[in-house]
């Protein structure tokens, strides 16, 4: 009797102890989430507002009169610039990123063969560079005057084109896959491209699939190859362009001009968080179905990067 | 399988096998060269550079026909009262990103734990790790619109205290602390689901053991969540520990940029590098470099097998 009734008292005690702890961890995540969401609100909701608003009220999530001018002004009225950017950077993610996906994964593909004999030297090769390098400066010398970067493409994809770290991530996978599935292959006469093109890559989708977004992400935020070798302001990334309209709203203008639009004042407030939502635009839209792989990736030992 | 060469060949035996090996898996080699060349170029031709620390580079002599003036670079490091300065912005960054990097992303991870699965559970996840998504030139925008002096909604709030605002981009003081959050803002989600995984891996019923024995929420947490945590932590620790010494370009140059009057109080080794590439010329900025990429080294080495006592012998790499 007695004991039971301490039971009782104790258990009561404590779900009331457990239930503030859970009302604590709901206020702490829901705090969080509104402080990471809060400035990408700002943004919008400033891309949304009318210039003089803003220059009189100051910034604020929600706009006074709801306007599209801002948009309308940097897609119709700024020149060419922006759709440039877009393509450079639309261009250098998707061929750097499948580029990087088939660099990747074939030596991805050869290092999880066991009978590779000098598979842990050039592991080594790979994993050295992760914790020892030169620094910028022999890497900037070597860019620019044995690889010739300045002003071309080629600065914005081969840079970022092998990732040791992806490259590791990506063998865990490979050396999962069975060797008795490539047995019967080999019988068929296939060689490791065939094996590696027919068998292991179908297998991996997931896998290729997440390293590749990661791949991706790393291409269209990329601006640092730009402040280093593009001074071209045609091959500006749309990153590079946003940095650049941050520090003087008037490099938004250029390129080829619509007729009758010189004279059009550039909403320099607005304009400059409109083209951050630009920039940021299509990470939001797809968001909700990629999210997921990163999580993956990071689970499955991007742990390291 | 074919035999294995006996200890005691000769030399042309084991060559031939070389030469054997190779024309056996010719395929999966040719399938590494892109990515060894891509390291060759980007990795390892660089690494003849690192002689330009050694010398007075000119561009007209070339880099191993510039005269040669032993560790004279390295001693302009050491007397150099600002190189001194961007040294410790780097440690202080770094130290608190460390701190708060394990204080916020597992005590976020401890609360989404707590949390049933569901629409608020999804949603704040999601959030929380968006910000990971942004480059920082995007959090560089979000920063002029939270501290820009005449609209910034940090102003519009002190206004609205009746507070005096504040001109924050003259002000460079404040900027290593902006820097520190924002590091925290954009990477606690992402870092909360490495803890998440690792407790997704723990076994229940020592929770439920803990529970019938009477532990409350908070005991379970210090007692069995916190310890059974610890590998994980010490491991993206370490990393950190062995990269105290590389400042984080991207966050410095994206939200600071080349603002003159917040530069000495938030620069970090990697940004001085870079400035000074062309004021203070190249074989100095590359003794800097080195020196950084020596004490990275070490460092992470260091760390390496720290992490190898720690965790039964499981290294960072």
């Amino acid at each position: 009797m007695q004991l039971t009734k301490r039971t009782g008292r104790r258990s009561i005690r404590h779900s009331r102890g457990d239930s503030l702890f859970k009302a604590l961890c709901v206020g702490f995540v829901a705090f969080f989430a509104a402080v990471c969401l809060y400035p990408l609100l700002l943004v919008l909701g400033v891309s949304f507002s009318n210039e003089t608003d803003v220059l009189r009220y100051g910034y604020s999530v929600i706009p006074r009169n709801f306007t599209t001018d801002t948009y309308r002004y940097i897609f119709l009225q700024s020149g060419s610039r922006i759709t440039d950017s877009y393509v450079i950077t639309i261009f250098t993610t998707v061929v750097g990123t499948l580029g990087a996906l088939l660099v990747t994964g074939m030596i991805s593909f050869a290092l999880s063969i066991k009978q590779l004999r000098y598979r842990n030297l050039i592991a080594f090769v790979c994993n050295f560079t992760i914790i020892f390098s030169a620094g910028l400066i022999p890497w900037y010398i070597v860019c620019t005057r044995l690889l010739g970067f300045n002003n071309s493409l080629n600065a914005l994809i081969v840079p970022g084109m092998f990732s040791v770290w992806y490259m590791f991530m990506l063998r865990t996978f490979f050396a999962d896959i069975p060797p008795s599935l490539y047995e019967s292959a080999t019988l068929d006469g296939a060689g490791y491209f065939g094996i590696f093109w027919r068998i292991a890559t179908p297998l991996s989708t997931t896998a290729l699939l997440t390293i590749g977004l990661m791949y991706a992400l790393n291409y269209w935020n990329n601006w640092w190859n730009a402040l280093l070798f593009i001074d071209r302001k045609e091959l500006f990334p749309l990153q590079y362009l946003l940095y650049n309209v941050l520090s003087n709203v008037n490099a938004i203008r250029g390129g080829r001009m619509p007729p009758g639009v010189g004279s059009v004042r550039i909403p320099a407030e607005t304009v400059k968080m409109g083209l951050t939502i630009v920039t940021i635009g299509p990470i939001i839209l797809l968001y909700p179905f990629i999210q997921k792989y990163f999580v993956n990736g990071i689970m499955s030992g991007a742990v390291k990067e | 399988m074919h035999s294995e060469p006996t200890r005691g060949a000769l030399p042309p035996r084991r060559k031939s096998a070389f030469v054997r090996e190779m024309r056996r898996h010719k395929t999966l080699y040719l399938m590494c060269m892109p990515a060894l060349l891509l390291l060759l170029a980007l990795s390892y031709i660089p690494f003849g550079g690192l002689w330009m620390a050694f010398t007075n580079y000119k561009l007209l002599d070339g880099i191993f026909g510039s005269e040669f003036v032993g560790l004279n670079n390295f001693r302009l490091f050491f007397i150099s009262p600002n190189a001194l300065r961007y040294v410790g912005n780097t440690l202080i960054i770094n130290a608190w990103g460390l701190l708060l990097g394990l204080v916020f992303p597992i005590s976020l991870a401890i609360a989404l734990n707590e949390l049933r699965r569901g629409v608020f559970k999804r949603i704040t996840q999601g959030v929380m790790f968006f910000p990971y998504f942004l480059s920082w030139i995007v959090v560089g925008a979000i920063s002029w619109a939270l501290f820009n002096t005449e609209l910034g909604v940090v102003n519009s709030i002190y206004r609205s205290l009746g507070w005096e605002p504040v001109r924050w981009l003259a002000r460079g003081e404040y900027w290593k602390g902006f820097l520190i959050s924002f590091n925290v803002w954009k990477w606690s989600g992402y870092s909360s689901i490495i803890y998440l995984a690792a407790m997704s891996n723990f076994d229940p019923n020592l929770f439920q053991a803990a529970e019938v024995d009477g532990a409350n929420k908070w005991q379970r947490i210090y007692h069995l969540t916190l310890p059974l945590l610890k590998p994980t932590a010490v491991v993206l620790t370490l990393l950190s520990v062995g990269r105290i010494f590389y400042g984080d370009f991207g966050m410095v140059w994206g939200i600071v940029g080349s603002n003159p009057v917040i530069g000495p109080y938030v620069h970090v080794i990697d940004t001085y590098v870079f400035t000074s590439m062309r004021s203070l010329g190249f074989s100095y900025t590359t003794a800097v470099g080195l020196m950084q990429s020596v004490l990275g080294l070490i460092l992470v080495v260091g760390a390496n097998a720290l992490a190898k006592r720690i965790n039964d012998g499981e290294g960072l790499f």
